[in-house]
């Protein structure tokens, strides 16, 4: 093993030990890894690709954003069980090894002074931008949409906003936590009341549709907005072109390599609207 | 004396003894025979992190056409049990940067450069073809005559035996670099395609390509992928794959590219046996960018287990009664 790093001394590819891996509520799971070398590099809006086991079912591995780098030698990584894969990756344990690559893709612009940092986070899209708080400051602002109080991420994992609650800005669909509504009211209403935004910066990541409505507020703000944006990616790589974004100037640019991390007026919005009709064919 | 003995001993004793793993496919010289599948794989240059390209026997591009092709919308990719299914639609940058861009960086490594190419009409994979004969460092064209994720072009070719051989003919005539066809498993006798593709002229064959597959969201009722249907590839697919190899071998006389599913090098051995001469690794570079290595270290390690010296010993012998 030795011989191979002195051999390939850039590689991204690690055995990663599990350093610590609990749920924390909600259907929750933080899990940290060792890797020295990936953590030394990563930065925020960056992802892995793990592999949640040896077998080959599920065969590919999983991208996760990283939610935090840890006294310098470890990734932390906080996911949500969604299927499959995150189900049978809760069942790794303290000691064992994973295989991890990365820190793979492009990450978040990082806020400079003067930025007034906004996040917006829907859905599990928490963790890439918990990353970036850690470097905000404490004038950020955090809002959070969720179906329901049950599929916000847990307090606990919000903790770098702790200390300034005013700045976290909850909605969710049903009313049971926050305020009754999507993240993206909350938002555009408190961007109306707001007469000073020329510093304000938006960071987003979630669902689609949530980004989408993210950018259209931000434009209509006139606001910078970087969006982190999800697809279905097999390599992390740029070989297997899975993750292809639509872009406005026309084509695709790859998730993995080009993104995750999207200035929101670079991307073709209208065609994220996932219809598909048997018709779509494009060659 | 003493160094005399010492000789003797490492001859005698297997394990100490390199297997010869060169093999010459279709007239292209491969130090072994490990290859990359055409679109895992990128330009080689995604893997150069991971893999010292000049180990490999060769690396066989992502389909190249005349023109650049944007490829299919997204979801282009969906996982499957030991599988996964894409439709990417072969996007690529064109033939042009093709050139200019990626073989200047290939060209840098001892291992042997096999352009996959296709085209949407007749025409398209003669310019093609034209444009790649005499570029240095190309060792050889795959001709893409299978991909199921376009309509013109790609599988309608290869699963039309008239077709298969019109094509691969008009090909064979613009081009004196060694010829591969790539075949189409979706036919219901790959082997009547093999005999087509050596009655064209062609040097060797690739096989396979993926099998046509769909997935459906059930609780929406929708295909998994924009495109409806995508290529499987993965080892779900490796019996199918060592299955027409096979065949095909028994047919034709042809050298034979395995590929299908293979992880491991007992996976490769296996398709050796089955008689292909090289084999490629697809699907596995996706969830271990060193697969490549792996399968070839894993093919030397059961050489000398088995106590072989060259892979002529493997290539084809499958006892099958």
């Amino acid at each position: 093993m030795r011989s191979r790093r002195l051999r390939l001394p850039l590689t991204r590819l690690h055995q990663a030990l599990i350093v610590a891996h609990k749920s924390v509520g909600r259907g929750y799971y933080r899990l940290v890894l060792k890797a020295p070398e990936a953590a030394r590099t990563a930065l925020p809006g960056q992802f892995v690709m793990l592999r949640v086991s040896d077998t080959l079912d599920p065969l590919l591995a999983r991208p996760f954003g990283i939610s935090a780098v840890i006294s310098r030698s470890s990734l932390e990584l906080v996911y949500r069980v969604v299927g499959k894969g995150t189900t049978m990756l809760t069942t790794a344990k303290a000691g064992q090894t994973l295989s991890l690559l990365g820190p793979l893709g492009k990450g978040f612009p990082l806020p400079d002074k003067k930025t007034i940092p906004v996040f917006v986070a829907g859905g599990s899209g928490f963790p890439p931008l918990h990353f970036l708080t850690q470097r905000a400051g404490s004038r950020a602002h955090l809002f959070l949409g969720a179906r329901n109080k049950e599929c916000l991420p847990p307090m606990s994992i919000v903790r770098s906003f702790k200390e300034n609650t005013d700045n976290v800005h909850i909605a969710t669909d049903d009313g049971s936590a926050g305020v009754q509504g999507t993240s993206t009211d909350i938002l555009n209403a408190f961007l109306v009341k707001m007469e000073q935004k020329a510093h304000f910066v938006l960071y987003a990541c979630g669902p689609h549709a949530m980004l989408a409505a993210v950018s259209r507020i931000a434009a209509e703000h006139a606001i910078p907005c970087y969006v982190s944006m999800e697809e279905r990616m097999a390599c992390g790589l740029g070989a297997c072109m899975g993750c292809s974004i639509p872009m406005k100037a026309g084509g695709y640019k790859r998730a993995c390599k080009e993104g995750p991390v999207f200035d929101s007026l670079d991307i073709e919005w209208s065609e994220q609207v996932r219809l598909n009709l048997p018709s779509v064919r494009r060659s | 004396m003493a160094n005399k003995n010492k000789t003797e001993f490492r001859i005698r004793n297997s394990e100490l003894i390199r297997p010869d793993l060169s093999v010459s496919f279709a007239g292209i010289k491969l130090k072994n025979p490990v290859l990359t599948a055409s679109g895992t794989f990128g330009y080689g240059e995604e893997f150069a992190e991971f893999v010292d390209l000049n180990k490999l026997g060769g690396v066989i591009v992502k389909g190249i056409s005349l023109n650049p092709i944007k490829g299919n919308p997204p979801p282009r990719i969906w996982e499957t049990p030991s599988g996964m299914l894409n439709a990417i639609g072969l996007e690529n940058p064109g033939v042009e940067v093709f050139l200019n861009e990626k073989m200047p960086y290939l060209r840098k490594y001892d291992t042997a450069v096999i352009v996959n190419m296709f085209g949407y009409s007749l025409e398209e994979y003669i310019a093609v073809a034209e444009r790649l004969d005499g570029v240095q460092g190309i060792s050889g064209i795959e001709v893409n005559i299978s991909c199921p994720n376009v309509k013109a072009g790609g599988m309608a070719f290869g699963t039309d035996l008239r077709a298969t051989f019109e094509l691969l003919s008009a090909v064979r005539k613009t081009t004196r670099l060694p010829l591969i066809a790539k075949l189409s498993p979706n036919v219901t006798d790959v082997t009547a395609f093999a005999k087509a593709a050596a009655d064209a002229g062609c040097d060797g064959l690739s096989l396979i390509n993926t099998l046509l597959g769909m997935a459906i969201d059930v609780r929406c009722g929708k295909p998994r992928l924009a495109n409806c249907t995508g290529g499987l590839s993965g080892p779900a697919i490796r019996p199918v794959a060592v299955r027409m190899v096979w065949q095909v071998a028994r047919a034709v006389s042809l050298p034979i590219i395995g590929m299908g599913g293979i992880v491991t090098g007992e996976d490769a051995v296996e398709f050796l046996l089955a008689g292909a001469s090289a084999v490629a690794v697809g699907t596995a570079n996706f969830i271990n960018p060193r697969a490549t290595l792996d399968v070839l270290d894993g093919i030397e390690g059961f050489m000398r287990e088995q106590k072989l010296g060259d892979l002529r010993e493997v290539i084809g012998k499958v006892d099958a009664g």
